[in-house]
């Protein structure tokens, strides 16, 4: 007899995302075209906000990393990893888009901007991060690794930011356009911004809820199966049965 | 007097599959459990369960009177004495220089740990590197290290593998030695008569629960 | 019975050594294999004397954060579980087997720094300027190297998944130590002050040894 698994879900993360997406589309749609940059502007309204996800979403993975490690409760545990995914699909975004949108701005894809690296490191790491979840089912060793690469993790960000600025200004700047970023003067244009940092934000919250619902569900699995009947795991081996002679000629 | 070893409805899993459930065990002081049980039924598991290197999903217990699934474990470790089934020497360094590095880390004196060498009829071949020794010739090393050690209670995974006639006789005076003080000794082996001959009581481990 | 911390990371540094010489990996495998990267550069992107130059402190210390990984990353590929569990058992204090496995890295990688430095400023003809500043920078490297390898093989080890992911958690966070190292190159060469790039150093070493000493312990109890 197993515990009932509790898969009651939230109703509220989809709808809520929805309406948060949809605001800041509005926005970027009816927002007026940068003088500079033409419409390409409008790519910002997505890119910053991700950015800004990013960094949230890590700084929260490091705020779970921490407090399973001092309390070992299980759904620290849950939050570390469910916004390190959602901030891995936020970096990549902010990486894609950038340079999307540095192609037509600068001639190149890449520039080796201070906060670009600093992302594309800040990627890595995490991707790291994920890879090690991927190694292992084990609940509480899991967690206990996790947490600690989470700590390293987000301790070295600020040494590669402060290594990777100081390296930047040391340096000859680019020779192309410098990327300082767009001029906000346009009052539409700030509120696009906000409207869409105010969004991402809450389908940040929403996917990190869905995450940690899924992450819940396994972990119940996980435990229902230890509780149930099922054959332990040495039944898998049975008496040889070969009969003597068989399989040679007699 | 206090068991040497209590567990209480111990069940362990490891990644998805369940390896032990509701085992319960108790072991006196002076006595010596013989454990067996078919391929796969989990002895291995229990054994480490008992030296702490496991948790246990479910149930607990103590060993050596500490709490096996508190935070204090670790505090059990100086009195747990286990050899498992491969030995964890280091192929590069002689076997000498394995059993004072172990030493070292335990806190044990040099001479002390050469004379435990000597004890298991090692001295002569002290300085050979563990890569060019019997699978014997280790077993009898990492005997000695526990010799030097004297812990209470004594885990022996399939003790009797590799070892020559004299050997296996060292086998039991290490286990004397430590019942002989109140502690106790869990061999375990799949060979029922071999283990039946050396222990106090045996017990078997069958669909990952003591039977 | 107790043994001091610094005891116990003498010997688990040590035991690392003897290891090492007997087997001969860093000498014999890792740093010819560092050689043939430092020899195949200018096989890639030419040969002109001033280019080689120029490149060469950075081609130099790519080279030891990336095969310098392969030392560190020793002891995750080597270490049995019996091994581990009978260091567990044994009552090793996980600061001091953090400590220990440090200090020999540190050691192992400081001669693959000296040994394929050297063969960088053959090849490459690198100018020799401010070697006193090297007795300084190369070690803090090698150590700040080795502290990261030993937590990156302590996170793998502990859940027995193959040592194949450290270099893979350990290069992005080797970037601050890149930088500073080539950076402080760099400085020299150009007759900078770089004693920040220095500090900088001695920052991330000291971070990592406050990191590593902190979490062996959680990382070795995760049973």
């Amino acid at each position: 007899m197993s515990p009932a698994i509790d898969t009651q879900t939230k109703r509220w993360p989809w709808p809520a995302a929805a309406i948060a997406l949809a605001v800041p589309l509005a926005f970027v749609v009816v927002s007026p075209a940068d003088t500079v940059q033409g419409n390409l502007v409008r790519i910002m309204y997505v890119h910053v906000p991700a950015a800004w996800l990013a960094y949230l979403a890590f700084i929260v993975t490091m705020v779970g990393s921490v407090a399973y490690l001092v309390s070992k409760g299980m759904r620290w545990d849950r939050i570390a990893a469910a916004s390190a995914e959602v901030g891995v699909y936020f970096t990549g975004l902010t990486l894609v888009l950038g340079m999307i949108w540095g192609k037509p701005t600068w001639g190149v894809w890449w520039t080796w901007d201070a906060r670009l690296t600093l992302t594309a490191i800040m990627f890595f790491v995490y991707l790291g991060y994920l890879a090690l979840r991927r190694t292992s089912t084990d609940g509480r060793s899991r967690a206990q690794r996790s947490a600690v690469l989470g700590v390293l993790g987000v301790v070295m960000i600020p040494l590669v930011h402060f290594s990777v600025t100081w390296w930047r200004t040391l340096h000859q700047p680019p020779t192309i356009i410098r990327p300082d970023g767009p001029q906000i003067d346009d009052p539409l244009m700030l509120a696009a911004l906000l409207v869409g940092v105010a969004g991402f934000t809450v389908v940040y919250a929403a996917l990190v809820s869905k995450r940690m619902e899924l992450a819940r569900v396994e972990d119940a699995i996980v435990r229902a199966e230890s509780t149930a009947d099922l054959p332990v795991a040495g039944e898998a081996v049975t008496a040889p049965n070969l009969a003597r002679g068989q399989g040679e000629s007699a | 007097m206090d068991p040497v070893v209590v567990l209480e409805g111990i069940g362990v899993r490891i990644g998805g599959d369940t390896i032990l459930r509701d085992v319960e065990l108790e072991l006196a002081r002076g006595e010596t459990l013989g454990l067996f049980g078919a391929n796969g039924a989990g002895k291995t598991t229990l054994l480490r369960l008992m030296a702490t290197l496991l948790a246990p999903s479910h149930g607990g217990g103590t060993v050596v009177g500490v709490d096996i699934a508190g935070n204090d474990y670790t505090s059990a470790r100086p009195s747990i004495g286990y050899v498992g089934h491969t030995p964890g020497l280091y192929g590069e360094l002689t076997l000498r220089e394995n059993i004072r590095f172990s030493a070292s880390i335990a806190g044990i004196g040099e001479a002390e740990a050469d004379a435990a060498l000597g004890a298991v009829g090692l001295a002569g071949a002290a300085d050979r590197r563990v890569e060019a020794t019997s699978h014997g010739m280790q077993r009898r090393a990492e005997f000695a290290l526990q010799l030097a050690r004297k812990p209470r209670l004594l885990l022996l995974d399939e003790p009797h593998s590799a070892l020559d006639a004299a050997a296996v006789d060292l086998v039991e005076s290490l286990v004397e030695r430590t019942t002989a003080v109140g502690g106790a000794a869990v061999l375990v082996s799949h060979d029922r008569e071999r283990v039946a001959a050396a222990a106090d009581r045996t017990v078997e481990l069958k669909s990952g629960t003591l039977v | 019975m107790t043994v001091s911390m610094w005891s116990q990371a003498r010997s688990v540094a040590r035991r690392d050594l003897i290891r090492e010489r007997r087997r001969g990996e860093v000498l014999w495998i890792t740093v010819p294999f560092g050689a043939i990267a430092l020899l195949m550069f200018p096989l890639a992107i030419g040969t002109d004397a001033r280019l080689l130059e120029q490149i060469g402190p950075g081609v130099f210390w790519v080279i030891v954060m990336l095969f310098g990984i392969l030392i560190s990353i020793r002891q995750a590929a080597t270490e049995t579980t019996a091994q581990r569990d009978a260091l567990a058992l044994l009552g090793l204090d996980p600061a001091a087997g953090f400590a220990g496995r440090s200090i020999s890295a540190a050691a192992l990688l400081f001669v693959f720094e000296v040994v394929v430095g050297a063969v960088a400023f053959v090849l490459y003809d690198i100018p020799l300027i401010g070697i006193p500043w090297l007795f300084v920078i190369l070690p803090l490297v090698a150590l700040g190297l080795g502290m990261l390898g030993s937590i990156a093989a302590g996170v793998v080890a502990a859940g027995h998944s193959g040592a194949g992911l450290v270099p893979f958690l350990v290069a992005p966070l080797s970037v601050p130590l890149l930088l500073a190292a080539t950076q402080a190159f760099e400085g020299l060469r150009l007759g900078r002050p770089i004693l920040n790039w220095v500090l900088l150093m001695v920052i991330i070493v000291l971070v990592l040894a406050v990191i590593g000493t902190l979490t062996a312990r959680p990382l070795q109890e995760s049973r």
